[in-house]
């Protein structure tokens, strides 16, 4: 899985890399053009054109027949119901493009929270370093030792709490730089990558995970843990980004982030400017 | 702390994760499967389901809905006040109605002798099953008996002199060239020279010649809704209360009324045709490099043609071709004819001029040949206005798709000029035949009360392009294609009778059904050439040196010529003061050259045959009377059966034969002596009258609605209203 991770996180480098230093919308217009050239495509070929096409003009022919049946509240009703009969209709043929598009969409979101989610820290701030243990081990028990590092001063000792069965530090941010937090574990060496005062476009990975194929779908901006060691997750917490639009901050919706709205919204608009041009029918 | 800003309320991936993995691992699923599980379960596959894929699909969706709903609010919300505005403003439109539909379905040219010989054969149960409960008679046509003329009349109830239509033709007297009667369709007065481009300021021309109103109309004052479809000479569409549909008369792209186009790979196929273009094409392996013909850019200074490149790949071993055009590629079987096809023109400055067309490849070995249909308006996004309200025709075609607007909507000239088969010819007119019969069958379960016309011409091209196999004199028959028998006409009548079964069958005692044809039909054998006729006999010159004349009286001599014939029926005194180079003085020597003209035309005897040609002149001087009689022809020649004008005399050629055989598949004709040539007339109910007319079936829709006829009106009522009324209360009573 991390070869593929690797592979495919490289594919998003190469994108974002000329706009890295730009503002942050550029890139994010970017992939949202790429996206909806991708899910134009996938619903060119995975979707029945036609009976979409047919569908939509049902669609609109009732819709129609609303404003030329006007006087008749019988045949308003019988428009309505076709509406929305033919509207079901419409969506169970969009199932198809959306149960193909679902699996790179996942992958390019799991992608991007890495590159739009956080903002990574600045010199002098501090954050909270976690490491979290399999379930049932006591955090007492552990060999485990956080190294010192040029980056970063570490501000507390570890804090173990049972309970939780996690291993808690506070840090305070002190260089610009991608830096490496090393511990010790039963004699082990492992690292985590922290970003610190990066450019405004830059893959910052919130969280290390142990080797197992979800894990390392859903966490693939770094190698994961090895499985024989009793730790979960290493995680560092990172203020989550802000999307500013012409000096107005985009606010969450419902638990959704600023740039996943940013994303569908630009997404669908750019797919309905190009879906024209590309003869597709959605 | 650890929660990333994926979501913000929401546990951070490892939390969800941890729930599901235990289970799974037990279950040792494939990672795979395991996967799509976590797909279905996992909070960030749902935010993408409603993602940019997703989205497309719900965001229409939901906005459909949402549109839908609002309109619904809305509707039902108003209902009550557009009610009762209609009772205010007195428009309880019903309230005096004896019915609650009038079904009107013309068929056009339906002869009357052969629908009684097949009913009589048991062929026509539904005719029958109507004749006996209601009526059958002949209906009397116009003079001249040519549709146009004959559904302006049958619309407005009145006579021609009141509704200006006297032909499909009318001549400007300035350059004695024809016009088209019914509309005129003119550029944009202004315009902004451009560079290349003329950027118009004003919209084009487009002004319906046809006056007086239809009964639709006046229908629709008085609150009665109207469904009107393909009734001939109703482009461009009137504003009314209803839905109108534009028919014959309507043109395509090109501005014609109807051009094909004609592909050929035949160098000795090329030929003038009437009624189309050819396009020689040449083959470059398999592959044709070639292009479609469109309308005149009136965009640019040049107004030259508009052009779609057109690429055809043949596959000569499935006898099938790949066609490249207008963005679209599709495979075509030889003999099949495409589905409507789509073409965008693009005359400048971002401007899209859209047209449907049919593609029918003929023939692969030894030569290509391929025929295109004329470039029907697109009903979706019309050039021109084809309906009313305007999104009426767009409505049509999203709900039954594309469908054909040309007013001459069966490509009889095609045929006409052997570029189709007499099968292929079939198979498309039938094909439009099918799509009114969509639209008439909506309109009929769209209205529960009101008027309902709709006219098919089906009946007519048929009967022009075939009636030879009923003749077997017919001198086509012995030249040009004739695979076919008389059974085509036949089946023409048993189809109109399951129609009319159809009909019969969506409708009950509370409509009033009328089956009805605006003139009947006969052989077409020989065509008297007018104009030649004049010239053999002094009254039309041609020019010194001249022993005949081209096209649209090109070589005539108008200082000394004293009459001419134009159009189907028509003869003009070449009159001072009218014409540009009258010779006649109007007035005693019109009428003593018009009397001279009626004593030697009137029952003209073709010589070579030895029988009559000309069965009566009429004067427009002897005909009702209406204020745009001065447009009349001088003269209306009724033929004789079996003769017609002939076809080089309708288009002003001049020569010195004056009658010839008529060898072209248009072999039925019904521009006659009015007399021999009556329509059809059923009705569900009884009638009143012995001898109906076109002109009484407008009278009868407005009583029977419950309103006078107005004065202008030259109709009466076909139905006794008290009669009907007391008929109606017993059957009421009974049930």
């Amino acid at each position: 899985m991390w070869i593929f991770n690797s592979a495919f996180g490289k594919i998003f480098k190469l994108i974002f890399f000329p706009f890295r230093g730009m503002n942050p919308w550029v890139g994010m217009i970017l992939i949202s053009f790429l996206t909806a050239l991708l899910m134009l495509f996938v619903f060119r070929f995975s979707s029945n054109q036609e009976g979409i096409r047919r569908v939509k003009n049902k669609i609109k022919a009732h819709l129609l027949e609303l404003r030329l049946f006007k006087d008749s509240l019988s045949l308003s009703f019988k428009a309505q119901r076709n509406i929305f009969r033919y509207n079901l209709k419409y969506i169970s043929y969009s199932a198809k493009p959306l149960l193909v598009m679902i699996i790179p969409l996942i992958l390019i979101l799991i992608q991007l929270n890495l590159w739009f989610g956080y903002e990574p820290l600045v010199p002098g701030q501090e954050t909270i370093l976690k490491v979290e243990l399999e379930e049932g081990r006591s955090p007492l028990d552990i060999d485990l030792a956080l190294e010192p590092s040029a980056g970063f001063d570490i501000q507390t000792l570890p804090l173990r709490i049972e309970e939780e069965s996690e291993i808690d530090w506070r840090l305070r941010a002190r260089e610009k730089g991608v830096h490496d937090l090393t511990f010790i574990v039963n004699g082990q060496r492992l690292t985590k990558k922290v970003a610190v005062a990066q450019k405004p476009l830059s893959k910052i990975s919130p969280m290390k995970v142990r080797r197992s194929f979800i894990n390392e779908l859903i966490n693939p901006g770094e190698s994961p843990l090895p499985r024989d060691l009793p730790i979960k997750t290493i995680r560092v917490k990172y203020p989550a980004k802000d999307m500013n639009l012409f000096g107005w901050n985009i606010p969450w919706l419902l638990g959704i982030p600023p740039w996943l709205i940013v994303y569908f919204v630009l997404s669908i608009i750019l797919g309905f400017v190009f879906k024209g041009i590309f003869k597709v029918e959605i | 702390m650890g929660t990333g800003p994926f979501f913000r309320n929401s546990k951070p991936y490892s939390f969800c994760f941890r729930k599901i993995q235990g289970p799974i691992k037990k279950r040792n699923l494939p990672p795979f499967v395991f996967f799509f599980i976590l797909l279905l379960s996992f909070s960030l596959p749902l935010q993408a389901y409603v993602g940019p894929g997703a989205g497309f699909a719900f965001l229409t969706s939901f906005f459909i809905l949402f549109l839908t709903f609002f309109l619904a609010i809305f509707s039902f919300l108003s209902w009550p006040f557009r009610f009762l505005f209609r009772i205010i403003r007195g428009q309880r439109a019903y309230k005096k109605s004896s019915i609650n539909r009038f079904i009107i379905i013309g068929l056009d040219g339906l002869e009357p002798t052969l629908v009684e010989k097949y009913m009589s054969e048991g062929k026509l149960p539904n005719f029958s099953k109507l004749k006996k409960g209601g009526t059958y008679t002949k209906l009397q046509t116009t003079i001249p008996s040519i549709s146009p003329v004959a559904w302006s009349s049958f619309m407005t109830g009145s006579n021609p002199s009141k509704h200006n239509i006297f032909d499909f033709l009318s001549r400007d007297p300035k350059t004695y060239l024809p016009d088209l009667s019914s509309a005129r369709i003119g550029k944009p007065k202004k315009t902004l020279p451009l560079g290349k481009y003329n950027i118009p300021l004003s919209k084009p021309e487009i002004k319906g010649m046809r006056k007086s109103v239809s009964f639709w109309k006046i229908l629709g004052q008085k609150g009665i809704f109207s469904t009107i479809l393909r009734v001939p000479i109703t482009f461009p569409p009137e504003e009314f209360k209803g839905h109108l549909l534009s028919g014959m008369c309507t043109p395509d792209l090109k501005g014609s009324q109807g051009t094909f186009s004609f592909y050929t790979s035949d160098k000795e196929r090329i030929k003038k045709r009437e009624g189309g273009i050819n396009i020689p094409v040449t083959l470059n392996g398999d592959k044709v490099e070639t292009y479609i013909s469109g309308p005149e850019n009136s965009l640019r200074r040049n107004d030259e043609e508009i052009r779609l490149p057109l690429q055809i790949s043949i596959d000569n071993d499935k006898e099938e071709a790949l066609i490249e055009v207008s963005g679209q590629k599709f495979k075509l079987g030889m003999h099949t004819f495409s589905g409507w096809k789509k073409l965008t023109f693009h005359p400048g400055l971002g401007i899209k001029i859209r047209a449907i067309c049919r593609f029918y490849i003929s023939q692969i070995h030894p030569h290509f040949e391929m025929y295109l249909t004329p470039l029907n308006l697109d009903p979706e996004k019309p050039a021109l206005p084809l309906s009313h309200p305007f999104i009426y025709s767009v409505y049509l075609a999203k709900l039954l798709g594309s469908f054909i607007t040309l007013g001459e909507a069966n490509d009889t000239w095609a045929l006409n000029e052997g570029v189709i088969s007499e099968e292929a010819f079939l198979e498309l007119t039938y094909s439009n035949h099918e799509e009114w019969e969509k639209m008439l069958f909506n309109a009929m379960d769209k209205t529960k009360k009101g008027l309902i016309t709709c006219v098919f011409e089906t009946t007519d091209s048929i009967q022009h392009m075939f009636w030879r196999y009923l003749d077997k004199s017919h001198p086509a028959l012995q030249s040009g294609q004739a695979n076919m028998s008389a059974n085509v006409i036949e089946d023409l009548y048993q189809k109109m009778d399951e129609l009319v079964g159809k009909v019969l069958d969506k409708t009950d005692e509370k409509d009033v059904v009328i089956i009805m044809s605006d003139h009947g039909f006969k052989s077409f054998r020989r065509g008297m050439n007018l104009n030649s006729w004049l010239y053999l006999n002094g009254y039309l010159s041609l020019q010194e040196g001249k022993k005949e004349s081209e096209e649209w009286f090109k070589d005539v001599d108008w200082e000394n010529t004293k009459a001419y014939a134009l159009g189907l029926g028509g003869v003009y005194i070449n009159q001072k003061g009218r014409e540009a180079k009258g010779t006649i003085h109007p007035g005693e020597e019109t009428k003593a050259l018009k009397r001279e003209l009626i004593r030697k035309l009137d029952g003209l005897k073709d010589d070579e045959r030895n029988a009559i040609a000309i069965n009566k002149i009429f004067d427009r001087d002897e005909i009702p009377s209406g204020p745009y009689l001065d447009n009349c022809p001088d003269l209306i020649v009724g033929y004789n059966e079996g003769y017609r004008i002939s076809w080089d005399s309708v288009t002003g050629k001049v020569n010195d034969i004056a009658f010839e055989d008529n060898i072209k598949a248009w072999s039925g004709d019904h521009c006659i002596d009015p007399r021999i040539v009556p329509g059809i007339f059923f009705c569900s109910k009884k009638i009143k009258i012995e001898s109906p007319s076109l002109i009484d079936i407008g009278p009868t829709a407005l009583e029977l609605f419950g309103f006078q006829v107005p004065s202008h009106m030259d109709g009466r009522s076909l139905i006794d209203i008290q009669n009907f009324s007391l008929e109606k209360n017993r059957k009421e009573e009974k049930k």
